[in-house]
């Protein structure tokens, strides 16, 4: 009995030591460094890191978030240089270079730049393209399920319509539905001023009868197997979730949207800078942008991936959002913290 | 006993190196790793954040001012709730079914009792996921309504506080089944016989014989079931959609998303003084701590 | 006649009770062990696309999945060996010695056992951050020794509760020294408390998700890699894995319970 436990425990060493081993030593990468990438779940395709790592021979550990501000505590209660790459929205950008958080980026490692276009370089949140480069951005759409409701949805406001109770799946992101909230009564998504916060409130917690699941990862999912037939969802998962049905579709808000543009960054602290580099030199390749588009489908920035996909991508407005959208649309900005505490504040309220 | 004292009073020299090597590792553990981060945890929650949320030692009350606001309090209430009601499900489902398997004369009674460990294997995330699958609106008990034609359209189980429960309770009920299998295999046969021969009644054997002799099982069963609920976070993000969020939410989004330690650190003070509460009442019960760990 | 078919009905009724209770247990499992034969390919795969046993070949290209598996079984066995030898010392020498502030130590022993899991994890990650040990294996080990230990001492004291030290002391008067007692007469006696409270260190550390999400940095766990993958929909190659997981340790179980038959058998005879 003794012995079998012994030979037991030495079996599970083995196998333990061999699968840790395999993990780390399959597919030849790993001779040429680590690079440790942070990014949104539902994101980047795992074909891309694969095809990085083919390349470069750099392993790439892929961690998830599911909010800027995940990333944003995450990164801090690290150690400095547990991550190299991540890829914060455009007001976090912005955030991240007041905390002095982020690294200078070599212009000169930067060859594909070139393919960004003209109109999303050089952005208000990071002029000259300091710190960061932009990945692929969007708008926070509505999705309807038309076999589902017989609303006619157009507007945010059509979200609170009391016969959508308990079948909308939203962003699990206080910026976002609170953001959303304000559009749909006339407000800016970044109001600091209390008396309006407060019936930004009110009306906010008339949503919550309306919510059926937050989820910010993946709420393609709730809309394509039907248990929800009405989503507040990043543009991307409505165009996925219309491919799989023809049922579902995007819906761009009468008010002007949320806005946001995601973008890669080097962290502080960063062990592999040259690796970095190298990675999102491979990120801005046209080829890559397609295979990327072609995964998650979100408004690209790359015109040289863009043409080349041609009407496919561009024609679909739910993958390329027309250009009065964005135009109509808003971006969210960095607030103070008190500012913040009361949206916290609203959240908790809208969530118990 | 006698012996060892008189022992270690003759060479107290030569005990403390044992003495030292024996539980030096295990008190370095506990003070480090255990007594250090819930003090810090203490200190934290006294303290402020700057603009970009970093923890700033100055003193402040103003997390615990947070704290007792309505809102939070609703949030306690539903979570104190929902780990009430699972703890009573619990006892209803888990007390008859740990008698008849603990009672069975049937030569499968291991067998029985381990098939209640054997979900324990598969990792509980997924198991509760399972649950979702089940349940979805084109999931199996759907899909197999509307073919009985129990049901036109599939009807909405998922999501709410009920499936929450649903959850902690699957995950759960084994804490129950387990301490009250032990104290009921351990009854003594002839003393309820007694009791019948006495001329009791059933219900009367029942209230006055059997349930003091098997309380301790159902009480340390419920402290192993309640507490977790007011901590188990990912249940009622998968199944209740973040519409029945628990106390362990409030304290995984601060620590999260909110990127605020202090108010985190608070709420998770608070946690702990409700556990405090919880294992006193348990105590004063005449529950022993003994039966928790194993 | 009455009274026996009442009887029957009972009996009948308990059966059907138990019954419940066991497809309540176990219909998650069910559907686990489905959904890796399902042959779809398209998140959040949930419709059934047709029988398939591909997942569990597909599985094993998967290195990411097989890495955090791996993980796993490092992270339990270690922390499993360092939570027995310190928790087996220490429950012995707690029960051996006497010492100030025992009282106190008795007390935070209780303190991992009884707290919400989260309140431990978020605990580690602050004190982790503050001392900046860079989140990882290291620290996942640290966490699962630190809620691992109670356990075992809780299991060795059992086990103390009837133990009888004088065969220690004839033991030391016979000339053998202390760690000699230890190893070939105290030890032994532990024996079967130590391999209870290891086996379920072993099992708490393997389903750890709450803990290890707060101090694990960049390391996946098996239960992690399963919390990334709800995100998006579980893929049929993670309950592929999950069921030969399964499998494994219900193999193993019967393997060892009809070895413990046997020996009871010859200890009979």
């Amino acid at each position: 009995m003794k012995k079998r436990w012994i030979c037991f425990v030495l079996a599970l060493m083995m196998t333990a030591g061999l699968l840790a081993g395999c993990g780390s030593s399959e597919s030849g990468a790993g001779d040429a460094g680590e690079l440790n990438v942070f990014v949104w779940t539902e994101y980047v395709p795992d074909a891309v890191f694969e095809k990085f790592e083919d390349e470069t021979g750099i392993k790439v550990n892929v961690s998830t978030y599911s909010s800027n501000e995940d990333m944003l505590a995450k990164v801090k209660s690290e150690s400095e240089g547990a991550y190299d790459v991540v890829l914060p929205s455009d007001y976090m950008i912005e955030q991240m270079i007041a905390q002095d958080m982020l690294e200078e980026l070599d212009q000169d490692a930067l060859t594909n730049l070139s393919n960004i276009g003209e109109a999303y370089l050089n952005p208000s949140y990071d002029p000259g393209n300091i710190y960061s480069v932009p990945y692929q951005g969007g708008v926070a759409a509505i999705a309807v399920n038309t076999s589902m409701t017989d609303l006619d949805i157009t507007s945010y406001a059509d979200l609170f319509d009391p016969s959508l109770a308990d079948s909308l799946v939203v962003l699990d992101d206080y910026r976002a539905v609170i953001g959303m909230t304000a559009r749909s009564m006339g407000y800016s998504m970044n109001e600091t001023d209390p008396e309006i916060l407060s019936q930004i409130e009110e009306k906010l917690l008339t949503l919550k009868n309306n919510i059926r699941l937050y989820d910010s990862d993946s709420p393609k999912s709730a809309l394509i197997s039907g248990d929800c037939s009405v989503g507040y969802v990043w543009s991307a998962e409505a165009a996925l979730a219309m491919e799989e049905n023809p049922d579902i579709k995007i819906v761009y808000p009468t008010e002007g949207a949320y806005l946001f543009m995601d973008n890669w960054a080097v962290l502080k602290g960063t062990k592999n800078y040259d690796g970095a580099m190298q990675f999102i030199n491979f990120m801005l390749d046209s080829e890559v942008s397609q295979m990327v588009s072609e995964e998650f489908p979100y408004l690209n920035p790359n015109t040289a991936a863009v043409e080349a996909m041609g009407e496919e991508y561009s024609g679909n407005i739910a993958k390329n959002p027309p250009a009065d959208v964005i135009a109509a649309g808003e971006y969210v900005q960095n607030l103070d913290t008190d500012t913040l505490a009361v949206y916290d504040e609203m959240w908790t309220k809208l969530k118990e | 006993m006698e012996k060892t004292r008189k022992h270690s009073r003759h060479s107290f020299r030569s005990n403390t190196l044992p003495a030292v090597v024996m539980t030096g590792p295990m008190t370095l553990l506990l003070i480090l790793l255990v007594a250090v981060p819930l003090i810090y945890v203490g200190v934290m929650s006294f303290c402020s954040i700057d603009q970009y949320y970093n923890v700033v030692f100055q003193f402040t009350t103003k997390n615990y001012a947070r704290l007792v606001s309505l809102d939070y309090m609703k949030i306690y209430g539903q979570s104190l709730l929902i780990a009430f009601v699972t703890t009573v499900i619990c006892i209803l489902i888990g007390y008859p079914f740990s008698w008849l398997i603990a009672r069975t004369k049937s030569k499968y009674k291991k067998i029985l009792y381990m098939l209640v460990i054997v979900p324990f294997w598969t990792n509980s995330l997924i198991r509760v996921y399972g649950w979702r699958t089940f349940l979805g609106t084109n999931g199996w008990l759907n899909t197999a309504l509307q073919f009985l034609h129990l049901t036109d359209g599939p009807l909405n189980f998922l999501y709410n506080r009920g499936t929450t429960i649903l959850g902690m309770v699957y995950c759960l009920l084994p804490f129950m089944i387990l301490p009250l299998y032990t104290s009921i295999e351990k009854l003594d046969q002839s003393l309820l016989e007694a009791s019948a021969d006495l001329g009791a009644k059933k219900a009367a054997t029942f209230v006055e014989v059997v349930l003091p002799l098997t309380a301790g099982g159902i009480f340390s069963g419920s402290i192993m079931i309640f507490i977790p609920c007011l901590g188990y976070f990912f249940i009622s993000d998968i199944l209740g959609g973040g519409n029945s969020d628990v106390i362990g939410n409030l304290i995984e989004r601060q620590f999260q998303s909110g990127n605020n330690w202090p108010l985190g650190a608070a709420l998770s003070i608070v946690l702990i003084v409700i556990t405090l509460i919880l294992v006193k009442l348990y105590q004063r019960m005449g529950g022993s701590m003994e039966n928790l760990g194993v | 006649m009455k009274r026996k078919k009442r009887e029957r009905n009972r009996k009948r009724l308990s059966a059907l009770f138990c019954a419940l209770v066991y497809l309540f247990l176990f219909l998650p499992i069910s559907v686990i062990v489905v959904n890796s034969m399902n042959a779809t390919t398209s998140k959040p795969y949930l419709s059934w696309k047709g029988f398939t046993l591909d997942w569990y070949v597909k599985l094993f290209d998967n290195s990411s999945l097989l890495q955090s598996f791996g993980n796993t079984m490092v992270i339990a066995i270690v922390s499993t060996l360092l939570a027995t030898v310190i928790g087996t010392l220490g429950a012995v020498g707690m029960y051996r010695y006497k010492f100030k502030g025992k009282a106190l130590l008795d007390g935070l022993l209780y303190i991992p056992v009884v707290i919400p899991e989260i309140v431990l994890g978020i605990s580690l990650l602050t004190i982790f951050a503050l001392v900046d040990i860079p989140r990882g294996m290291l620290t996942l080990i640290l966490a699962h020794v630190t809620f691992c230990v109670p356990y075992v001492i809780f299991n060795v004291r059992a086990r103390l509760a009837g133990y009888d030290s004088s065969i220690e002391e004839a033991s030391l008067d016979l000339g053998a020294n202390r760690i000699r007692t230890f190893f070939e007469i105290t030890l032994p006696v532990l024996a079967p408390g130590i391999a209870g409270g290891a086996l379920l260190a072993f099992t708490l550390s393997i389903d750890d998700v709450i803990i290890s999400y707060f101090v694990n940095g960049q390391t996946k766990t098996f239960p992690l890699k399963v919390m990334e993958s709800i995100k998006s929909g579980v893929a049929p190659d993670v309950n592929a894995l999950s069921t030969l997981i399964l499998l494994g340790t219900i193999v193993l179980v019967v393997l060892t319970q009809s070895d413990l038959l046997k020996i009871k058998k010859k200890v009979k005879r």
